[in-house]
């Protein structure tokens, strides 16, 4: 797998992994906040928000209608979807691109919902690798809490009920976490993933992104041409509003 | 019994490592495809197979593409707007079929019904060729379909083709036309191109997956009695 940068893109793919209450999100949503800031043309695109097939996605979420493998193939069409028609025409243009979750989300849950860990990687084989990609490593029982603190009811997929493990959500979700969690270990070597230790407090993680995004890419490169408009600091037409002025 | 042919009884097996925990011995039924361009005269045989086994005591089950209740009036809404780029495409329609051979095809196998299948994996993995996909990662997509107990493809020249379909309809569909691929901008030459194509990608699928080339450029009637020969022979070879 050759990430952007090898394939000579003008732009990179920064990506999160982690479980459900690791943080990913939060660390992903401020790493995009300060690269706007500073100017830089920058996209995030999360897990499973393909306009076009969410409402498939979600219509076999709620009736329960989906097996591994077609749940693993939904996902797919999602990914593909957003990769072909924004990841990749953003990356040719130069921008620095960031996924809540990329095609190791899939090989983590897929293989661990049982699908052939060959089949999973075969049918993501069209994505190159991203250039960073963050792992944010909680100890599960953070996660966990985080999780179930947030918001008590779990949903079915998202507890790994269709794997039969438990009866219980609260127990079924444990022990497909910490499935996924091993999957996880298992490619972290394989893929370049650095590791985030996601017990630390908010602030000191951002700091670590920040930093070692900014070593890693030659953020200056990225920069907007001209800066974004912004509203005018006068207005435009001096007479018409001394005109307002009078009538207020 | 012949064993040269498709309709030869064959060992049950998928195409690859298939869908996890199904036993393969459970699957009584029996699998018939149908493949062949539109206007190739498949619906029209598969009516004409389905009133002679029920009538001859068979329970019947009918898929087709896009006919899950998972996807397919999303894949549907998406390709009007034409905005699918074709890897998209192409996993669209896999979950399509994942979902249908799932929760149609498998459970009714189990049940012992003669499923008839209005097209296969066959027809999408020729339409992704000729869209430029690459063919392994086709192969190792449906790896997960179980092969068929009897293939028919319904072979029809382009050129007869388009008569067929505008005596029909008096409009070319443009998806059957392969319009997206750009290969002309009129639709006539486009549609005769686009199934040529096709047809060589089935060929060249022929080669690895065993099908029976049925000459469609004959009458409904002489078809059908070559297809009701031999999937009585398939049928009797219990």
């Amino acid at each position: 797998m050759k990430t952007f940068a090898e394939l000579n893109f003008p732009g990179r793919l920064i990506a999160v992994e982690g479980l459900d209450g690791s943080g990913k999100s939060t660390q992903i949503y401020l790493l995009k906040r300060w690269l706007e800031a500073e100017g830089i043309k920058v996209y995030f695109s999360s897990w499973n928000s393909s306009e076009l097939v969410k409402s498939a996605t979600s219509k076999g979420k709620k009736r329960e209608l989906l097996t591994p493998t077609t749940f693993s193939l939904i996902h797919a069409t999602d990914f593909a979807d957003r990769y072909e028609r924004h990841l990749l025409p953003l990356l040719r243009a130069g921008y620095i691109v960031l996924c809540d979750r990329y095609v190791f989300t899939a090989f983590a849950r897929d293989v661990t919902r049982g699908c052939p860990p060959d089949w999973v990687r075969g049918i993501y084989n069209f994505a190159a690798q991203p250039d960073l990609t963050f792992f944010f490593k909680a100890d599960l029982e953070v996660s966990l809490n985080r999780i179930l603190e947030g918001r008590p009811k779990l949903k079915f997929f998202e507890a790994g009920m269709d794997l039969r493990l438990s009866s219980d959500p609260y127990e079924s979700f444990r022990i497909f976490q910490g499935r996924i969690l091993e999957q996880y270990m298992a490619m972290s070597k394989e893929f370049n993933f650095i590791g985030m230790d996601a017990n630390q407090n908010v602030e000191k993680q951002q700091a670590i992104l920040r930093k070692i995004v900014g070593e890693k890419i030659e953020l200056s490169k990225f920069k907007r041409r001209s800066p974004l408009p912004l509203p005018p600091a006068f207005p435009l037409d001096p007479a018409k509003e001394a005109e307002e002025d009078m009538a207020a | 019994m012949k064993t040269d042919t498709a309709t030869a009884t064959k060992c049950r097996k998928f195409f690859g490592h298939g869908i996890p925990r199904v036993k393969l011995e459970e699957l009584a039924g029996k699998l018939i495809v149908m493949e062949g361009a539109d206007g190739s005269g498949r619906s029209t045989q598969i009516a004409r197979l389905v009133e002679w086994l029920e009538t001859s005591g068979h329970a019947t089950v009918q898929v087709g593409l896009k006919r899950s209740s998972l996807v397919s009036s999303e894949l549907e809404k998406a390709q009007e707007g034409n905005i699918l780029s074709r890897t998209t495409l192409s996993l669209f329609y896999a979950t399509d079929f994942a979902d249908q051979l799932e929760n149609i095809i498998l459970p009714a196998l189990k049940a012992g019904f003669i499923v008839l299948a209005d097209r296969y994996i066959y027809t999408l993995m020729a339409r992704d060729m000729v869209r430029g996909m690459d063919e392994a990662w086709l192969k190792n997509i449906y790896g997960i379909a179980l092969e068929p107990d009897a293939v028919f493809y319904l072979s029809l020249e382009p050129e007869e083709l388009v008569q067929r379909n505008l005596s029909k309809s008096a409009a070319l569909d443009y998806w059957e036309s392969g319009m997206d691929l750009g290969l002309s901008r009129d639709m006539f030459d486009s549609f005769v191109k686009f199934q040529s194509s096709m047809q060589a990608a089935f060929r060249r699928l022929q080669k690895t997956y065993d099908f029976t080339i049925v000459d469609a450029n004959r009458s409904v009637d002489s078809v059908t009695k070559q297809l009701r020969k031999e999937i009585r022979a398939l049928l009797d070879a219990e």
